[in-house]
């Protein structure tokens, strides 16, 4: 009894899981015989003492010469648990000697298969070797670097051995062709893994006398036997697949072809994609000297690949379409394909060897770790980076090692099963509990490949024109022009000059940007312009200066930089406004100050700035301008980063445009008051009409205005106005003069009698106007009359007044209703601008936002009068009180809004993108690219944008047909 | 493609090719072509040929003109009238955008986009067209009706018939170019051809109709003929159609085909008939392009102007033919609207999106059309719930107007463009005076 619970506490110790089970094993097996502490002991040290315990138990125990090895292979290996358990006699390969070279390997391959079933025995051997090498390795005797060379020594014999046995097997057809094999892919750079299809190319060259035909013929049916013994799976199981896929033509292609058909091939057709794969050939088997001749000859394609004129787009269309193809499942555990993973590092390495392998030779090896190496010595890459990236990289690598020798099987993602990652972990000795350090391990080594990521491509570039006195090797001049160009600056000289300005004068500025511009360079690299993200970047930079807070926060927040590359990239707007008051870029810092501004946080700002400047206008409505222009950058900023949504958009800009309107308005009636040296003598307010009205100003809509004055108690009319007239010159002078910050346009003109008539008018004389003359619209344009600035009670008189125009009893007469619609479709044909594409004009455009806002209408003047819920300034408000009385269908109703919203999203991005009020979707490529890019469309299909509003305003305009001239 | 470049490259230097002309078709259907020396074809295959897309009739608008020509290396072929040696061959292209994007205006691509949507339900969407054309004598006075080539009737062999060496001539220069011709023969009216091309898959049966035209044209003009495509010619004898058979397959199984079914046609097929059905009538101005096509469609005859589908029912629009035991690989159906004028990119490409729309829909297909629809009264075809065809060009572009499902096969800058020229084809005629008006109105 004592010596079981001693049993099971040592098998706790050991790290079995499911001791009972392993105390029954153990009990009915031969290992009863062993002395219990030297069988924990040796499963102590396996990754999975539960499994070998299992094996060990059916192993006959006197042919085990070293336990703790055998439990090691056990523990980490089912599948060569289960051939030694098979072939016991196969024990032995555990304490082989390690093979000198490839071709020692090659002769004992050679030797050992010689026999009657030689593709059995090849099998049979091939086994024992991985055996042998992964005894080895999981007793740390190989390290990462010495295993995958091993494993593709191991390759190179097995091809050589299936050369010779398919030459044997077809005796005639060898005596017609040389042969080579030339490695490709892992094999060829001699970084094997333990499982892979194993890439090839077959060369071959007839043998004197015997035609090119018949030769290419009978090396195709050696090299396709060759590719069948290693492939095909048999009782005796199978190699590994033999893949020839990367040939010319691919699998379309011939399977064998001599060099000079290579060479003519790659000549013409090859694509980039086909270069990087030639970095890894390597003469692997058969004649060899052939297969030099055949590397020799495709040299210089490699590395001329980078002149070629895709090359940039096609290998950063290769990288995406990489991270696309991986199922979302496994994105966060694949080893190999996903972010942060082994192809990461391999495809960044492979593109920095093509950019600069050209001039430089020394950087011309397959090998990943020799080609970093490489990178490093010659500055390429910094040494930190270099050293990080192989650490990287080894572990990674190792880890796939591990998790393929379980079942050899060709897998590169990590298990999401507790046991599987337990016993993972223990054979990577990571700290902590095996399963969760794993796991951490994992994520942080992603993390951290792909900002290396960042670093191999830029970082270099930094020290390319670093002026620090260093005995350190760096990038030349020429080096990091060729990079740039390669990454898709276009104009990589001035990108040079504006990365050296950034990274060199202050110290302390210099230095955050030296540590930033890695990954901002990548970001402008995958937007719309990378040179003009660039430039814009440095402008505002220069702008800044040592500003304490933006260096700190540049430098602490990764968000803010991220930011600032997303709005240096897009938005020529964000960036004008930026270089006026750079200090705005604060606001970037978090989600938090993207948010409107609380209505009465704002207005109380505004109070205070006024009464501060009360006794000089010019100065207070500067400040207040200022105050707008922050909001500005504030909703832009939102719009670019966070998508706020246009109708948000346009309600947080009107607030603003309010709030200081009516201060700027305070300030003008003072001015005008110390000007003539008494109290206003009237009444005062500005209403506000149009979007402005509506709540839907967009960033560069004016301001429509009514000025309206109501003569106080015993003041003429006559003496009233002069002065209410003088505040309204007073206010647009104030609000429209040169000044850093922008102006706030005001308009006018839809006053009665337009641009002729008064500028300012009285109450009574409105409403004298409007009972007399007013015409239908007129009514229309009342129709979005809201509160603007001024005294609250002439502002509802005001409303009062407006009422009775824009909801008349009984709604509109048929006439009416006639004229409205000949307005319109007079409008339709006149006010678009010459040479303007109307199904892509977004105001006056078919399905545009005129259409829709006059469906609105018109359904708000006919029906408004009965229905209080249709009286709102508001295009979508109305949309939607219409659907809801049922004047419109819901499917109707949805069509307007969306187009509505779509139409006025571009037009908000447009100002955004090109800095300026547009209302045509452009035509050209570059302002599309930018256009989709404000708006987050992926990149590469520019035209979805255009696609898309066609698509939208289609239906308004069908809608639209429909209700505004039908019904 | 690889391969087929280099193929194409090789043979251009071992036939000592003079000129290549590349091929695209307009959005009206129209062959445009650009031709350029054979040292230009290397880079004309890696960046394509620029043009002005501003000259083609609906290319532009969308961006600007600018506009690449990318040949297509698998459509390489000698032009065999232009004579074998130091000749001329042709190559249609997709068009694009100076940036690599596609252009939404290209045709072909609307069809490709197409046939990327079956693709990814799992189908391959095969054709193939029985065309049918005029042979005519000599040029047309102003004013008169024009000659046919001969008086012969349906199947007729005539003795020493100009037809006859018309269309031996002209299946050989078709062979020549790689496309198989199944059938051939005398149409119903004098001087009316019908040639049947193999069936293979819609892409490139459509790039085989826009070849097929312009040889018919080629060799008739070798015999002092002429050909012609027009829908309707004579009041008085039948158009020209193209009754088209359809077939869906997934991998290579038929996917029409269920043993043992009524006519063993599958649910999948009876889904995708009721998806034609469903929008017929939306997808005729497609399918019917032209102003003189409707006088062929509501013309009687075998012009199908009504929507209903039949077993071996040539009044139907759409016809399931007779099952051949032990073939299930050629279940198909036939389509029977499309005339002989048509843009075959677009055409394909709504007839496919409409089949679609009812294998995703799962639409319930309406029992069979029986009787010779065309014999039934009104009020007959109103029962039974058969609707009719657009009779007009104006009422096919009111309906289409209105098609969602159009819209979204042709992409918004086809649709848009195909509506106005339409329109226009439709006002200007409405301005034109007949000679039908002028005998029976001049004398009031």
């Amino acid at each position: 009894m004592s010596r079981d619970i001693g049993l099971a506490t040592r098998l706790i110790q050991a790290g079995l899981l499911e001791v009972s089970a392993g105390i029954e094993t153990i009990e009915n097996s031969d290992l009863i015989k062993l002395d219990p502490e030297l069988l924990c002991q040796a499963l102590a040290k396996s990754a999975n003492p539960d499994q070998a315990l299992k094996y060990l138990s059916r192993m006959n125990l006197d042919l085990v010469k070293d336990l703790d090895l055998t439990a090691m292979i056990f523990g980490s290996s089912a599948a060569f648990a289960e051939h030694l358990i098979l072939y016991p006699e196969d024990l032995g390969v555990l304490h082989l000697d390690p093979p000198v070279n490839a071709v020692s390997l090659k002769d004992q391959f050679l030797t050992s298969t010689s026999e009657v079933d030689s593709t059995a025995a090849l099998k049979r051997r091939y086994r024992r070797q991985v055996i042998s090498l992964a005894a080895r390795d999981l007793s740390s005797k190989s390290d990462f670097a010495h295993t995958s060379l091993e494993l593709s020594w191991i390759a190179d014999a097995v091809l050589e051995t299936a050369l010779e046995i398919a030459k044997a097997e077809l005796p005639v057809e060898a005596t017609h062709a040389m042969i080579a094999v030339i490695a490709m892919g892992k094999t060829g750079a001699q970084e094997l893994n333990y499982i892979s299809d194993v890439d090839v190319i077959f060369v071959a060259e007839p043998i004197n006398g015997v035609s090119d035909e018949q030769a290419m013929s009978s090396a195709t049916k050696i090299c396709s036997t060759l590719m069948k013994i290693c492939s095909e799976q048999t009782e005796d199981g199978t190699i590994w697949v033999v893949d020839a896929a990367l040939r010319p033509e691919g699998k379309a292609g011939a399977l064998v072809r001599p060099v000079a058909s290579h060479v003519s091939y790659y000549q013409r057709w090859a694509q980039t994609w086909e270069f990087q794969a030639l970095l890894k050939a390597r003469a692997a088997a058969g004649d060899i000297e052939l297969g030099e001749r055949y590397c020799e000859a495709i040299q210089p394609f490699i590395w001329d690949a980078s002149t070629r004129e895709n090359f940039v787009d096609d290998t950063r269309r290769m990288r995406t379409r990489v991270e696309s193809t991986i199922p979302d499942k496994v994105q966060g555990r694949e080893l190999k394909l996903g972010k942060g993973g082994l192809r990461d590092i391999e495809f960044a390495i492979q593109l920095l060897q093509m950019v600069h392998g050209r001039s430089d030779e020394s950087l011309r090896v397959p090998n990943t770790l020799q080609a970093i190496s490489a990178l490093a010595a010659g500055g390429y890459i910094g040494r930190v980076d270099a050293t990080a990236l192989v650490q990287a990289y080894t572990w990674l690598r190792t880890l796939e090692h591990r998790i393929q020798m379980q079942q050899m099987q060709r897998t590169h993602t990590l298990p999401t099963n507790e046991v599987e990652l337990r016993s993972l972990g223990r054979s990577m000795e990571v700290l902590g509990e095996p399963a969760a350090g794993l796991n951490q391990a994992w994520e942080e080594r992603a993390i951290q490949v792909r900002s290396l990521h960042q670093k191999l491509f830029y970082q270099p570039l930094l020290d390319a024109v670093a002026v620090l006195p260093t005995n350190s090797v760096r990038l030349g001049t020429k080096q990091a022009l060729e990079r740039l160009t390669a990454l898709g600056y276009q104009d990589a000289a001035a990108a040079l000059r504006h990365i050296e300005s950034l990274t060199t004068g202050s110290q302390r500025r210099a230095a955050i940007q030296r540590t930033l511009l890695p990954v901002m360079l990548a970001w402008w690299a995958d937007g719309p312009s990378p040179d003009v993200g660039l430039l814009a970047f440095r402008r505002l930079s220069e702008a800044l200066g040592d500003t304490p807070w933006y260096l700190s926060s540049l430098r602490d927040d990764a968000q803010i930089a991220q930011r600032v590359a997303t709005i240096t990239s897009g938005s020529e707007f964000l960036v004008d406004l930026l270089l006026r008051a750079p200090e705005s870029l604060a606001l970037l810092a978090d989600d938090e100050q993207l948010q409107p501004r609380d209505n009465a946080a704002l207005q109380a700002e505004v109070d205070a700035l006024i009464d501060r400047n009360i006794d000089d206008p010019v100065k207070s409505v500067g400040a207040l301008r200022a105050l707008r222009r922050r909001e500005l950058v504030r909703t832009a900023a939102a719009v670019m980063l966070l998508n706020q949504p246009v109708d948000q958009t346009g309600k947080a800009l009107t607030i603003v445009n309010s709030i200081v309107l009516d201060a700027a308005l305070r300030v003008a009636v003072k001015s005008v008051e110390k000007q003539i040296g008494q109290s206003l003598p009237t009444k005062f307010a500005v209403m506000a009409l149009g979007r402005f009205g509506g709540g839907e100003l967009g960033f560069g809509s004016d301001l429509d205005v009514l000025f309206v004055h109501d003569p106080l108690p015993g003041v003429a009319e006559t003496d009233a106005t002069p002065a209410a007239l003088a505040v309204a010159t007073e206010l647009r002078s104030l609000l429209m003069a040169p000044h850093p910050d922008p102006a706030i346009e005001i308009d006018a003109d839809l006053r009665p009698e337009g641009k002729k008539g008064a500028l300012v008018r009285s109450l009574d004389s409105y409403r004298a106007y409007y009972e007399r003359w007013s015409i239908t619209w007129e009514s229309q344009a009342l129709l979005r009359v809201e509160f603007g600035a001024g005294d609250p009670e002439l502002m509802s008189r005001f409303i009062e007044l407006v009422d009775l125009v824009r909801w008349p009893a009984n709604g509109l007469s048929n006439e009416q209703i006639r004229d409205i619609r000949v307005l319109k479709a007079r409008m339709e044909s006149e006010r678009l601008p010459k040479g303007a594409d109307p199904s892509t004009h977004l105001k006056l455009g078919k399905g545009g936002l005129s259409d829709i806002e006059w469906a609105a209408q018109l359904m708000q003047l006919k029906f408004g009068y009965q229905h209080p819920q249709l009286r709102t300034t508001k295009t979508i408000e109305a949309l939607q009180a219409s659907a809801e009385l049922k004047l419109i269908s819901q499917a109707d109703c949805n069509h307007l809004i969306e187009a509505w919203q779509n139409a006025a999203n571009i037009r908000n991005a447009l100002i955004l993108a090109l800095g300026k009020q547009q209302d045509q979707i452009p035509r050209d490529i570059l302002e599309l690219k930018k256009l989709s890019f404000v708006l987050g469309y992926p990149a590469g299909e520019p035209n979805l944008v255009v696609e898309n509003y066609l698509k939208t305003a289609r239906r308004a305009r069908e809608v639209f047909e429909r209700i505004f001239y039908d019904s | 493609m690889d391969k087929q470049t280099e193929y194409v490259l090789r043979a251009i230097e071992e036939r000592d090719i003079r000129f290549v002309r590349l091929w695209f078709t307009d959005v009206l259907g129209f062959l445009k072509s650009v031709a350029i020396a054979p040292a230009e074809l290397e880079s004309a295959f890696s960046e394509g040929i620029g043009f002005d897309g501003s000259a083609i009739e609906g290319f532009t608008r969308v961006t600007e003109s600018d506009m690449v020509a990318m040949p297509d290396p698998s459509t390489f072929q000698m032009l065999p009238w232009r004579g074998t040696q130091q000749g001329v061959a042709r190559m249609f292209c997709d068009i694009k955008l100076p940036d690599g994007s596609p252009a939404y205006a290209d045709t072909r691509q609307v069809l490709k986009r197409s046939l990327e949507k079956a693709a990814k339900m799992g189908f391959t969407f095969y054709t193939h067209p029985e065309i049918e054309f005029f042979l005519f004598k000599g040029d047309r006075a102003e004013g008169s009706t024009p000659t046919p080539s001969d008086n012969a009737g349906f199947f007729d062999h005539t003795p020493q018939g100009a037809d006859n060496d018309f269309r031996r001539a002209a299946i050989t220069t078709l062979e020549q170019m790689g496309i198989s011709v199944e059938f051939s023969h005398h149409e119903g009216a004098p001087g009316q051809q019908e040639i049947d091309l193999r069936y293979a898959d819609a892409l490139t049966t459509a790039d085989n109709i826009m070849t097929f035209r312009l040889v018919m044209k080629e060799v008739a003009l070798q015999q002092d003929l002429h050909a012609s495509f027009m829908p309707k010619p004579f009041r008085e004898h039948p158009g020209s159609g193209m009754h088209t058979h359809m077939s869906l397959f997934e991998g290579d199984a038929n996917a029409f085909y269920e043993a043992g079914a009524r006519h063993s046609l599958s649910k999948t097929g009876k889904q995708f008939i009721a998806g034609l059905l469903v929008h017929a009538a939306e997808i005729t101005a497609v399918t019917n392009q032209w102003v003189n096509s409707y006088k062929r469609l509501t013309g009687g005859g075998e012009a199908p102007s009504h929507v209903c589908w039949g077993h071996n029912n040539r009044s139907a629009l759409v016809r399931v033919p007779m099952y051949k035991p032990d073939k299930a690989q050629s279940t198909r159906i036939e389509y029977r609207a499309f005339d002989s004028a048509v843009n075959p990119y677009l055409a394909f490409a709504v007839t496919l999106a409409a089949g679609l729309k009812g294998i995703e829909e799962g639409y319930e297909l309406p029992p069979e059309a029986e009787d010779d629809v065309w014999s039934l009264t009104d009020a007959e075809r109103r029962a039974m719930g058969i609707a009719s065809l657009p009779t007009s060009l104006s009422e096919a572009l009111s309906l289409m107007e209105k098609s969602e499902l159009v819209a979204e096969t042709l992409g918004e800058h086809v649709f848009d463009f195909f509506l106005k020229n339409k329109r226009a084809e439709w006002n200007d005629y409405r301005q034109q005076i007949s000679e039908w008006e002028y005998n029976r109105y001049l004398h009031h």
